[in-house]
């Protein structure tokens, strides 16, 4: 299946306002009706992927994550940490199924790995 | 950084004349010659007021000089490290002291009523959803909070059965977490 990119997550200090920024931009629906509030973006086009905003911590500027899809998220967190990455959220499930984990590259990068339900 | 473009200079000189000394290169800048050996040791800065002589000593322009000086006042990479660190878990600790949300989540995960539902969270503490994540994610940064395969949260600090006592687990947590 290789490990595709399937998710951009923006994380933002005004998560309000970038959906708003957004919206008005290109025409992206943001929903947050779901059990954790997270306002999945759908960009309107089969092409390319879709994303999600999720708030960023105080200390953290506005960035971008990439989510990377793997068969095993704790499989795929051990082999990265062998590679020299960091765990910044160990493998967690999301309460509609979907599992997860953030990690930083040793480059400072930090990124996704996921298996989506 | 001013010091590799004296050094690139000095080199430069050197592949001319391979007798050309520091001692001279250091009177052709009008400079101590040890304070120049320093900073090309990279032991010292190069101080602003020295730089626009020397780069004019050099043929640099005003407006180069000027890059020069604000390049160096710019922190080296180690210490922009240390200092993102550093600002990164004062922030950590200062959300644990300063925001119950951590505690009202841990507390809320607790009871028989609870619902792993941010907005459900939020409803019951009055906090609105983005401040319950931003806790959440904090939680789960500190390894205070789990949510396992089965979906179900895993409460890391149930030892501590007030605020107060959590505050303290969770600022040694961030203490250790620094240390790693």
């Amino acid at each position: 299946m290789g490990n595709p990119v399937v998710q951009f997550q923006i994380l933002s200090k005004n998560p309000d306002q970038t959906a708003q920024f957004y919206s008005s931009l290109f025409g992206w629906e943001v929903d947050s009706n779901n059990p954790m509030g997270y306002r999945r973006i759908q960009t309107g086009s089969s092409e390319g992927i879709q994303g999600g905003i999720w708030p960023a911590p105080p200390q953290a500027p506005t960035f971008a994550q990439l989510f990377m899809a793997v068969e095993d998220v704790a499989a795929a967190v051990k082999k990265a940490e062998g590679l020299g990455a960091k765990t910044i959220i160990p493998p967690t499930t999301l309460p509609e199924g979907d599992r997860m984990a953030v990690m930083i590259d040793p480059q400072g990068m930090t990124f996704a790995v996921c298996r989506k339900m | 950084m001013f010091r590799e473009k004296l050094e690139q200079e000095f080199a430069a000189r050197r592949a001319k004349n391979p007798r050309h000394s520091l001692r001279a290169f250091a009177a052709f800048l009008g400079a101590d010659h040890s304070s120049l050996a320093q900073i090309l040791r990279g032991r010292r800065r190069a101080p602003a007021a020295q730089i626009r002589a020397w780069a004019r000593k050099l043929g640099l322009t005003q407006e180069e000089a000027a890059v020069y000086i604000a390049a160096e006042h710019v922190p080296d990479e180690a210490t922009a490290h240390r200092q993102h660190q550093l600002r990164h878990w004062t922030a950590e600790a200062l959300g644990i002291v300063s925001e119950p949300a951590h505690w009202d989540i841990l507390r809320l995960s607790r009871t028989v009523e609870f619902e792993p539902d941010s907005r459900w969270i939020a409803q019951k503490t009055g906090l609105t959803v983005d401040q319950v994540n931003v806790a959440l994610s904090r939680l789960l940064r500190l390894r205070l909070l789990a949510i396992g395969d089965d979906g179900k949260w895993q409460d890391l600090a149930e030892q501590a059965i007030t605020e107060r006592q959590f505050r303290k687990l969770a600022l040694a947590r961030v203490r250790q977490m620094a240390k790693e």
